[in-house]
């Protein structure tokens, strides 16, 4: 019981870790709260949706196409929503107020034309379970804790060693500076946000196998925002750390203590962690937090 | 004026307008292949704003800036260093929380056409780039005397030793022109005449030109000839350290006009 509720808690935690990684990149590049993220995220789950439910795809193709959809989408969302208020140099409060728009667009756009029914996935694991210490754990638990946990430290690879990781890394410390070393920024941030994209597109394709896809769904990022604000806005160890810990501290709650007590929890966490510890447990120094 | 060949680079005619304020108002001059030329002026008298222009940070309101005959004005800043005008800031600005090697080195790799996939493996064609890469950033960081700080992070050093770094970093990125912007700024009569040295040691050893502002007058007139003098976003003169020091106008620039005080 309790080895399966960790499983749960971790594999949920993973999901939120995806989520808060797309957070904590742009946050840390662009300095504004991208709450357009969850958007991308319900978008990337109903791309996987149309390709298992109407193509008939497999898991591994449902998630490439929904990891490439939602990475479109965060790119066009960045140039048609963002770019022109980066361009005049908009205060950050701007380009979140945009952010916050395109949410509710986005969402109303699927409501007037896909409606608002909630679609389930098909079962592409079954009742599958893989027996591991005496309990038996449910397969696409193990599986979306390893995929989250594999996906983020090639992130962080990526980050800490090629040359585009570099830039953004440079980036993070000072935008002029870092198209003074001869980085093209137009690109720097769309690379960016398609990296989001592609994280968001592996979160809502597990989001909607987990639970169901529906235009709503995308609020669940909410968590992810907690997630990333106490691994430290701008970590990306911080967003993985931040995400675990939510998730795990949420299924014991609803497990141990109550379900309904569940959200009063985690919401508390994040009021104390912006009380004691507003950068998080791996956060860099940062005042401007909404 | 002269007949002699192309300058490097050149001003024509640049103006600045912020809503209603001229900042630069049909600004030229020339610099010529390998001179250090100097830019002074009072306080707002628009100096680093030219800067901001010629490196892309502002657009200008009209007006060129030519560089090996090229008109550039208006291209972005990531272009412009390509094409090999570098600067440094009059308030600092490192990378803050990264290392010292790791400043200079950030440019270093954006030149470099390093494979995708092989950085990410960590492949040994990948590495070795990454060694020569790392060799190189160190190499600069010797030439300007910071080598002890190589794993130091950057908002840790001494003011004086975070200009030189910004040096570094600057000619990291392989300028013909490199545009320093009150490079003594907070330092000492004896920093600002190692400063001085030094900057005449990077023109030779790198080959570069060097376009800078400053307000320390002996370091000017040390080693800067041309010096161009501008006053409320224009050109007040231009000439020898002494003919400078001699203009009449330039000296009621700088002390008021005689009759005025009186």
């Amino acid at each position: 019981m309790f080895l399966q509720t960790l499983i749960t808690g971790l594999s949920i935690g993973g999901i939120y870790a995806l989520m808060a990684v797309g957070y904590s990149l742009v946050f840390s590049v662009l300095n504004f709260s991208n709450f357009a993220h969850g958007a991308v995220i319900m978008l990337g789950a109903y791309v996987g949706l149309a390709l298992a439910t109407k193509l008939n795809f497999g898991f591994g193709l449902v998630l490439a196409g929904s990891v490439a959809g939602a990475g479109i989408i965060a790119v066009l969302n960045e140039k048609l929503a963002y770019s022109s208020l980066r361009r005049r140099k908009a205060p950050s409060l701007y380009l979140m107020i945009s952010a916050m728009g395109c949410a509710v667009f986005l969402e109303n756009l699927v409501y007037a034309t896909i409606g608002s029914r909630f679609y389930a996935f098909p079962e592409f694991f079954g009742r599958q379970v893989v027996t591991m210490f005496g309990s038996s754990l449910s397969l696409l638990d193990v599986g979306a804790f390893l995929f989250a946990l594999t996906a983020i430290l090639g992130l962080h690879l990526f980050i800490s060693r090629t040359r585009t990781g570099i830039a953004i890394r440079a980036g993070v410390c000072d935008m002029t500076m870092c198209s003074l070393m001869g980085v093209d920024l137009n690109r720097l941030i769309s690379i960016v946000f398609l990296l989001a994209g592609a994280f968001a597109g592996v979160a809502g394709v597990f989001l909607g196998i987990k639970y169901l896809v529906y235009p709503t769904m995308g609020w669940v990022t909410n968590k992810a925002y907690i997630a990333a604000v106490i691994g430290g806005l701008g970590s990306l160890p911080g967003a993985l750390a931040g995400g675990l810990i939510l998730g795990v501290v949420e299924t014991f709650v609803s497990t141990y203590v109550s379900s309904v007590l569940r959200d009063v929890f985690s919401f508390s966490l994040l009021i104390a962690f912006l009380v004691w510890r507003p950068n998080g447990l791996l956060g860099i120094d940062s005042e401007d937090k909404v | 004026m002269t007949t002699m060949e192309r300058p490097l680079f050149s001003v024509k005619g640049l103006t600045k307008y912020f809503d209603g304020i001229r900042a630069v108002d049909s600004f030229s001059f020339d610099v010529t292949e390998g001179s250090i030329t100097g830019i002074i002026g009072p306080n707002g008298a628009g100096k680093t704003t030219v800067f901001n222009i010629v490196t892309g940070i502002y657009r200008p309101t009209c007006g060129e800036v030519l560089f090996r005959g090229e008109n550039i004005s208006g291209q972005r800043p990531d272009r412009i260093v390509r094409k090999g005008i570098a600067r440094t800031f009059q308030n600092i600005r490192l990378f803050n929380r990264r290392s010292c090697l790791d400043n200079v080195i950030t440019p270093l790799f954006q030149r470099e056409r390093c494979g995708f996939l092989g950085s990410l493996l960590g492949t040994p064609g990948a590495r070795k780039m990454e060694r020569d890469l790392y060799e190189r950033a160190f190499g600069l960081l010797k030439d300007l005397g910071l080598e002890k700080f190589a794993s130091m992070q950057a908002n840790t050093l001494p003011y004086g030793l975070q200009r030189k770094l910004e040096i570094a970093r600057a000619l990291a990125t392989d300028p013909a022109l490199l545009l320093l912007d009150e490079p003594a700024a907070g330092m000492n009569p004896e920093e600002t005449r190692s400063l001085a040295n030094l900057i005449a040691e990077v023109r030779e050893k790198f080959k570069v030109t060097i376009l800078l502002i400053e307000h320390h007058m002996d370091l000017v007139m040390n080693i800067c000839s041309p010096i161009v003098v501008m006053n409320f976003g224009t050109l007040l003169a231009r000439g020898t350290p002494d003919e400078v020091r001699e203009n009449p106008d330039v000296v009621a620039a700088y002390l008021g006009n005689r009759k005025e005080r009186k």
